[in-house]
């Protein structure tokens, strides 16, 4: 099993992530990071776009343009079922992840 | 995501990239205000919530950038905006480009036109299918190989053998053709039905011969050629099934070959080998009558063992018939080394040679572009400063340069059709398969790989070099011009440059030197003014011998009489033309040598006048003349039986000294050992030896000469001795032909002289493309030198001042200027001279009479370059010791 980017990957995730739940723009995608990590996590907007490009290049997620809620046109963003699917295998290794280094840590 | 979605993107990407930006644009814009908006809900007012959104976005030029790569066709606009620099740049020094582009156009266009010649001759397959697999068949006897097959060894291989799918056999011939149109004599091949299966062609009307076609006794058929085809049958398929009658017997016309059948060579017809198995001789073993063979190996096998297979079959054949198969064995090669595998050496060498020369020219301009990046600096600098990164600097400057590389490889191929067609009686005389020479796809796709990989080499180094620079040294206004390391770079690459040249003109010097040898050999024989033409009279129309003298005779006598001839005479082969017989032999009173061991001679026949017309002198005894005819023969044959009649020889200098080194040969007796009663010749003369086969061979079996008068055979050359033209001699030649014999015509004719030339062909291809590189060679380095040099002396400028105002003298200016370039060049010379005695043994095969390491020139050839050399440093030498010391120490 491939280990996964900690950095590139992990954001990868998250978007995907947040994805799964709603389907929202580019600062929808940041403030639900924001919030859902109790504030821990905050995503820069030049780490974001490259990612959410990126993503929709491989396939993972598709936009289109939509109406936001302060009347402005904004770019959404969803899921697509290769995206979903890959989700659960990034999650999945991700859970591995922790394991292995929670196992690393305990050892004395 | 699946390549079709993939490849839409990359092309929305590519040409919607417009679009593509302003909805970028615009999702960002719309992220910052939502930011604005969610900070104005917090609490913040409107201008304070806008700006903090902006801060905390961040750069957003540099987040587009990222975007963009996302995009993933950045490397394409990348490569497409280099392309559009690079064009600019050349376009703003058009006296820098033109003379790199010239200069390569010259290189490339060498290469291009050598590997031409090279992918037709050597890399084509030949037009079989699966060709790797079919093979030629030869005998291998004590003198090599090549020999021509006995018909019985034949049957023996085809029955025992198991390593081929199928084997046959195929022999040159000639006919008349008669009863269409005019008659002509028609080149054609006799072969076995599985030859044609070994080749795997397919006729193009028609079909090939059935087996049962291919046997005694059966109906005569004839399969005919394309072009024969076409212009006797105008290409209507009503030829088949027609009849056409060559050498008075009329043959069925069962198929028509496709015009690119070129097997063995370009010929009329193809008749099958089966009819004539049972000819006299063909039964005999120890009889070789002209045939090859060829076959395909089966699936799997591989060439060493079909060897050892048949070589065993050899061996067995040698237990069971020791007469004759004493010392026999077979010969296998590959179709396509048997046809090429002479001239591979010398065109590998050419093509390594023209590399050579491109290589000298990339290492000029490479230097050039070294002395242009000192200009650049400063731009280099400053770009790198803003922010590019050094590979896509290293990059850019390599588009320059490999742009440089294709504009001047496509002129390079107008340079290549050129130099082919003005080489083309060269190669054509020298070189097998040299008909398709061209500019071929291959050839081109070649072509632009070397350009790419050219530009690559001339440019990598300059292009590093110039971003290595020191920003702050750069970017200072009077930055001080040190060339520090470029210099010494230029140097060794002068260097190198004036060694490869060394090796280049010494092999032109080694092989103008063995060229010259050849040209000057005595090949025994005068070949000026000696034209020749040749008669074949059919056997059936002809059917003994005294039809033939009665036909042959007359002929000479009414030549003599011709104004302006000198000498007439007949032979059956001329010198040069590589087509001789061979026989064992038995002279008197020497102990008698079991079959296998005896001596073989060649032998020619010739009629009275030969050796006169073709001016080979007389050594000692006599010539043939009128009184060595057929009269003694107390029965007169009614049947052409070959050697009855034969009781006179004359054989050659080495023939006289091998047998009778110190007495006189002139009354000895010998006798052709292929049939115990053949008669008892004496020798009635000795002449020096004629080169037969090529003019470099050396050694070789003694030859002998048999007089036409006691066996005329029926396919005579006549050879007349003239100072008149040519045209009017044939044309009174053709008319006496004619008059003794309508349906006779006349053909082959050339003159000796043409063969002595076309047997030097292929060395005077080498040598003067070696000559022509060495020149290019030579051009370029010398220029290289100057220009060096020339750069040396404008950055030295202000030294060579200091130096005059310090009393120095304009004579010690010059020596000091002059003893740089003769640095270099003595130690290019050094290093040339070594690899060339590394080098030259490679070639030492090709020479002819000439050592690989030839003390003149070895010597000659450094001698020259060093005073080339020399007067290139002389001009910019001039010119520093003209500097006027004021103006040189005031400048910068």
């Amino acid at each position: 099993m491939n280990k996964p980017d900690l950095l590139q990957g992990t954001l990868d995730m998250l978007i995907l992530k947040v994805l799964s739940r709603e389907s929202t723009h580019g600062f929808g995608i940041c403030q639900r990071i924001q919030q859902w990590s109790e504030d821990v996590l905050s995503v820069g907007e030049g780490s974001l776009y490259p990612a959410l490009y990126r993503l929709q290049d491989k396939g993972w997620i598709e936009s289109e343009w939509g109406q936001s809620e302060n009347n402005r046109r904004a770019k959404y963003y969803r899921l697509t079922k290769t995206g979903r699917k890959q989700l659960e295998v990034e999650s999945e290794g991700w859970e591995q992840m922790c394991m292995a280094i929670r196992l690393v840590m305990k050892a004395t | 995501m699946n390549l079709w979605l993939k490849l839409q993107s990359r092309f929305h990407a590519l040409f919607q990239k417009r679009w593509l930006d302003v909805e970028m644009d615009e999702e960002l814009r719309s992220h910052i205000e939502l930011r604005a908006q969610a900070n104005i809900e917090a609490g913040m007012n409107p201008e304070e919530a806008r700006f903090e959104a902006l801060r905390q976005f961040g750069h957003t030029d540099g987040i587009k950038e990222t975007c963009r790569d996302q995009r993933g066709v950045s490397w394409l606009e990348n490569l497409i905006r280099d392309i559009r620099i690079g064009t600019r740049q050349l376009w703003k020094n058009p006296g820098f480009s033109l003379v790199v582009i010239f200069t390569l156009a010259l290189g490339m266009g060498a290469n291009t036109a050598i590997f031409s010649v090279v992918n037709a001759v050597l890399l084509r397959p030949l037009p079989y299918p699966d060709e790797g697999r079919i093979v030629a068949l030869s005998e291998q006897g004590a003198n090599g190989g090549g020999d021509p097959i006995a018909y019985p060894n034949f049957e023996d291989w085809l029955a025992q053998q198991k390593v081929f799918e199928q084997i046959g056999v195929y022999k040159w011939e000639s006919a008349v053709l008669t009863g269409l149109k005019e008659p002509a004599q028609l080149q054609g091949a006799r072969l076995s039905s599985g030859l044609l299966e070994a080749l795997a062609v397919q006729p193009e009307l028609g079909r090939l011969f059935r087996p049962d076609e291919d046997r005694p006794g059966a109906a005569p058929t004839v399969l005919i050629s394309h072009a024969f085809w076409q212009s006797r049958f105008g290409g209507s398929p009503g030829v088949l099934n027609q009849s056409i009658t060559l050498d008075g017997e009329p043959h069925e016309v069962v198929g028509v070959m496709p015009g690119h059948f070129e097997f063995p060579n370009k010929l009329d017809y193809w008749v099958p080998i089966g009819l004539m198995v049972t000819e006299k001789g063909w039964q005999d073993r120890k009889n070789h009558p002209g045939l090859y063979g060829i076959a395909r190996l089966r699936r799997g096998v591989a060439l060493p063992q079909a060897r050892e297979e048949l070589n065993l079959i050899a061996t067995r054949l040698e237990q069971q018939y020791p007469a004759s198969n004493t010392g026999r064995r077979v010969q296998i090669e590959q179709l396509h080394e048997s046809a090429v595998g002479g001239v591979r050496r010398a065109l590998l060498m050419l093509l390594g040679a023209v590399g050579l020369v491109l290589l000298i020219a990339c290492a000029n301009i490479a230097g050039l572009f070294l002395a242009r990046s000192v200009g650049r600096r400063k731009e280099m600098a400053l770009r790198s400063a803003l922010g590019a990164s050094r590979s896509r600097l290293i990059l850019q400057l390599l588009t320059e340069s490999m742009l440089l590389a294709l504009i001047g490889s496509i002129i390079g191929m107008v340079f290549a059709k050129v130099g082919l067609k003005m080489l083309a009686t060269l190669i054509a005389g020298g070189v097998p398969r040299a008909d398709k020479i061209a500019l071929n796809g291959t050839v081109l796709m070649v072509s632009a790989v070397v350009a790419l990989a050219t530009g690559f080499l001339f440019g990598l180094a300059p292009a590093w070099a110039s971003v290595r620079t020191n920003l702050q040294d750069a970017l200072k206004i009077a930055g001080r011009g040190s060339t520090g390391g470029h210099t010494r770079t230029r140097y060794s690459l002068i260097t190198a440059e004036i060694a490869v040249t060394l090796l280049l003109l010494i092999g032109f010097g080694l092989f103008l030197r063995s060229f010259h040898r050849l040209q000057t050999l005595n090949p025994g024989f005068v070949p000026d003014h000696v034209l020749t033409f040749e008669v074949d009279l059919p056997e059936q129309k002809y059917a003994n011998a005294e039809k033939v003298l009665a036909f042959y005779q007359p002929i000479i006598e009414q030549l003599r009489a011709l104004p302006g001839v000198q000498a007439a005479s007949l032979g059956l082969r001329l010198p040069l033309e590589n087509g001789t017989r061979t026989t064992s032999y038995v002279v008197e009173g020497e102990t008698r040598l079991e079959p296998g061991q005896r001596p073989s001679m060649c032998i020619q026949v010739a009629g009275p006048d030969y050796f006169r017309t073709i001016g080979t002198p007389l050594l000692r005894g006599r010539f043939f003349d009128a009184s060595d005819n057929r009269e003694h023969l107390r029965i007169p044959d009614g049947k052409m039986d070959w050697a009855s009649a034969l009781n006179v020889i004359v054989i050659d200098e080495d023939f006289a000294r091998r047998h009778w080194p110190d007495s006189n040969p002139i009354g000895r007796r010998i006798r052709m050992a292929f049939r115990e009663d053949s008669p008892w010749m004496t020798v009635i003369g000795v002449v020096p030896r004629i080169k037969w086969r090529r003019l470099n061979e050396e050694g070789g079996l003694v030859q002998c000469y048999l007089p036409f008068l006691q066996v005329p055979m029926h396919k005579m050359k006549v050879l007349i001795k003239t100072t008149e033209g040519a045209d009017a001699v044939i044309e009174a030649a053709q008319a006496i032909v004619s008059s003794l014999d309508p349906s006779q015509p006349i053909t082959n004719v050339q003159t000796l002289a043409s063969l002595h030339e076309r047997s030097t062909s292929h060395q005077r291809l080498s040598v003067t493309l070696l000559g022509i590189f060495g020149f290019l060679a030579l051009s370029l380095a010398i220029v290289g030198l100057y220009g060096v040099l020339a750069y040396t002396v404008s950055q030295r400028r202000q030294e060579i001042g200091v130096r005059m105002a310090l009393g120095a003298q304009r004579n010690s200016i010059l020596r000091m200027i002059i003893g740089q370039g003769l640095k270099l060049a003595l130690i290019g010379v050094a290093l040339g001279i070594i690899s060339a005695l590394t080098f030259t043994r490679i070639v030492a095969s090709m020479l002819f009479q000439v050592a690989p390491v030839d003390p003149l020139t070895f010597v000659a050839v450094p001698l020259f370059l060093i005073a080339v050399s020399v007067f290139a440093c002389w001009v910019p030498a001039l010119r520093a010791s003209k500097l006027d010391p004021m103006i040189a120490l005031r400048t910068e």
